[in-house]
């Protein structure tokens, strides 16, 4: 219970922050001409400007389709322009929202507006105090899990937007109950980005969904100029240990393709990562044995899930212990910031500041080039 | 009757077709080493690479040590079901036993709605592999108490074996509404197990599985006069002095033992049990069995170490879970065996 204890007002102060600064440039915002946002990383949306509203199309690059979903933002009782007959509507500054997803929860808090969420899929995942205290107090409900929601709940609480994990591909086939009912419903896929700030940018949907785009593009250009400082750090280092990634399962061993989120970050944090010329975007699954002769002389071993110590890590294989980086103790994984249900903030507010991930690594990776501090999602597993 | 030198030579050379297979599956993999290498792993181990040494003694040895246990257990479990119930559709799993194992895994694996029990298991000191095993055998060996319960009631063997089903169908609702309520992360874990792997089982647990697995097939080598006796129908089995019932639960204990266990360690393997009895009844054409047992162990453990081979094929760097190749390899080669099968079956 320490680690919690200990764990608690530093994301009071995280979640807190960023609640109390913003009503005024959200004030003057709602006003007729909305401030503009670009996209610099993100592939898997659009935002585009008009007179009197905002369209916004999420991308559907899977399985090289061209389709796209398409919202219009309205301001409340604006009338629908012509010709968008087909795009689901949402009222802005949405009001009040629904997300499925631990990422929109720390988007909803970078933009400010965490208060402003009234229902999350499982209560257990979240981090954010705001957020769980409003579980607590009954002021946000659980609506059940994506492919098993409480439909009637969410229909009853008449949400200004839901927000869902699932890939843009295989949007609807689920919620065609929720948007008959007025709902609209939105993938909101950070997910599927394949870079760090890619998927950091998701933030921007946020702003624009709340009328927020100057805090939202002001926070968001620090989290950048961080991180590319960062990644200029990084990538320069002249020494590259090389690394690991996660644990088997049955002799599968899943690494991340070259293409993926993952590689990128090891590349910026200047690591040496074997799989880095392989294609793709998500993950390769190699056997163990694939996977040996550089596991068994990798520097470092990293993100082996909710494994929390060596002991635990021998009780699932006893011949990881034949892995270099175990007998050296370089084993890191992101659960230094976990809640009471083992749940990371890795996957929470690490999705909208991915400058702390990179220099969480680049410390793991080059002791020395930056200025000595605690480690903020990783720890060592000892 | 004394059996015959031809069914010796068939043994013989299906013994000398095991280590040759045996042999082939160390020799495959993603990784390519060369024979040569692989002897001087064993022979002179501080010669070889370290790394072609852990790849060869850690993680193929203890594969292909667990085929051979697998392939014994589950063709010599069908076999004595095959009998026990006079169906040739029967194995293993039949009794439920393996729907008792995965029940008992998706209750640690799928635990989503209540993790703070599973933090509750953790602290106990059982955790990773072990607790999954240990779940597993929790589940077999109550699905295993059940059905033995319900065996001394019950009279008549095609009863016991509608009752086995229906248990097992039962066990797999239990885990369809778990299913149906956990995460997906945690779903598709537990469909990775139910894939089956003979990858996971090294050290401390192969020795165990060893263990469970000899004496279930010794067991099951005591039992051979009654299997015979089963055979020629229940009736003629007691006017044998054999009692039926008595026989049953020998029976049952040794196929739930060997199949309880594969599973916990391997995750439910199929075909293997319901495909080598068939096998060895053709390549030996008896029905004795004294011949059957031993023959149904080789069978079985070369058949599933060339299916493991076929698993992982150089050139390619994944593996394929075992539980389909067992199927695709296996089952054209039963249809074939049986349409060149001229004899009838004896049951």
């Amino acid at each position: 219970m320490t680690r919690y204890a200990i764990l608690f007002p530093l994301l009071l102060l995280s979640c807190g922050r960023s609640d109390k600064k913003p009503a005024s440039p959200g004030a003057t915002l709602t006003s007729s001409a909305p401030a503009r946002t670009q996209l610099k990383y993100a592939k898997g949306f659009t935002i585009d400007y008009f007179d009197r509203y905002k369209e916004v199309k999420i991308l559907n690059h899977s399985a090289g389709s061209t389709d796209t979903l398409d919202y219009l933002l309205l301001p409340a009782g604006a009338a629908i322009p012509e010709g968008h007959a087909h795009a689901q509507v949402i009222r802005i500054p949405v009001q009040s929202m629904i997300v499925m997803g631990s990422p929109h929860v720390a988007q909803a808090d970078f933009a400010g507006v965490a208060n402003r969420i009234t229902g999350v899929g499982d209560g257990q995942y979240i981090i954010c105090p705001l957020v769980r205290e409003g579980l607590r107090t009954g002021r946000v409900r659980q609506v059940g899990l994506e492919g098993s929601l409480n439909n009637e709940l969410v229909i009853s609480m008449r949400p200004g937007v839901l927000m869902t994990m699932t890939n843009p591909d295989a949007a609807f086939g689920g919620y065609t109950t929720l948007i008959d009912a007025g709902i609209p419903v939105l993938p909101n896929a950070d997910w599927l980005e394949t870079t760090p700030l890619g998927k950091a940018e998701w933030v921007k949907l946020m702003g624009a969904l709340t009328d927020r785009e100057d805090l939202v593009n002001r926070k968001f250009d620090s989290v950048e100029q961080a991180y590319q400082r960062l990644a200029a750090i990084g990538k320069a280092s002249a020494v590259k240990p090389s690394v690991i990634i996660g644990l088997p399962f049955k002799g599968s061993w899943y690494m991340p393709a070259g293409g993926s989120y993952m590689a990128q970050l090891l590349q910026d944090a200047g690591a040496s990562y074997h799989w880095s010329d392989t294609k793709g975007t998500g993950s390769l699954a190699l056997s163990f044995e694939t996977v040996a002769p550089v596991a068994l002389k990798a520097d470092i071993w990293l993100d082996i899930g909710d494994v929390d110590s060596k002991a635990a890590i021998l009780a699932r294989d006893a011949r990881y212990e034949a892995f270099r980086a175990f007998r050296s103790g370089a084993v890191y994984s992101y659960n230094r910031r976990v809640n009471d249900a083992g749940a990371s903030d890795y996957w929470e507010s690490g999705a909208v500041n991915p400058q702390w991930v990179l220099a969480d690594l680049i410390r793991i990776l080059h002791p020395n080039s930056l200025p000595a501090d605690t480690l903020i999602y990783y720890k060592q597993i000892k | 009757m004394t059996e015959s030198p031809f069914k010796k030579i068939r043994l013989t050379g299906l013994l000398l077709l095991l280590l040759l297979a045996f042999l082939l599956d160390l020799s495959t993999g993603t990784v390519n080493i060369s024979l040569k290498e692989i002897l001087r792993v064993f022979l002179s181990p501080t010669a070889a690479d370290p790394t072609w040494q852990f790849i060869v003694k850690s993680i193929r040895l203890p594969k292909a040590c667990t085929a051979v246990l697998a392939g014994c257990g589950l063709s010599v479990g069908g076999l004595q079901m095959q009998t026990l119930f006079r169906n040739p559709l029967a194995d293993p799993s039949i009794l439920g036993v393996t729907a008792g194992a995965s029940l008992g895994v998706a209750a640690v694996m799928l635990a989503g709605g209540s993790m703070a029990s599973l933090y509750a298991i953790k602290d106990l000191g059982l955790s990773g592999s072990w607790l999954i095993i240990g779940a597993a055998c929790l589940g077999a060996g109550g699905i295993m108490l059940l059905v033995l319960i319900v065996a001394r009631r019950l009279r008549d063997n095609v009863m016991m074996l509608i009752v086995g089903i229906m248990i097992g169908s039962m066990t797999l609702a239990l885990i369809s509404i778990w299913q149906y309520f956990s995460n997906p992360e945690e779903v598709k874990d537990y469909l990775l197990w139910t894939f089956g792997s003979l990858g996971g089982v090294t050290g401390g647990q192969l020795s165990i599985l060893a263990i469970v697995v000899g004496i279930g097939l010794v067991v099951a080598l005591f039992s051979t006069k009654m299997l015979d006796a089963l055979l020629l129908g229940e009736n003629y089995a007691q006017s044998m002095g054999l009692s039926a019932r008595k026989a049953r639960t020998v029976i049952i204990c040794s196929t739930s033992l060997l199949a309880g266990s594969i599973t916990a360690f391997c995750g439910p393997i199929g075909f293997i049990g319901i495909a080598v009895p068939h096998i060895a009844r053709f390549l030996f054409n008896t029905a004795s069995h004294r011949i059957l047992i031993p023959a149904c162990c080789l069978i079985g453990t070369i058949l599933l170490l060339l299916c493991d081979t076929f698993a992982q094929l150089p050139g390619s760097q994944t593996v394929l879970p075992i539980n389909i190749i067992t199927s695709i390899v296996g089952s054209p080669l039963v249809i074939v065996l049986l349409l060149r099968q001229t004899t009838a079956h004896p049951w």
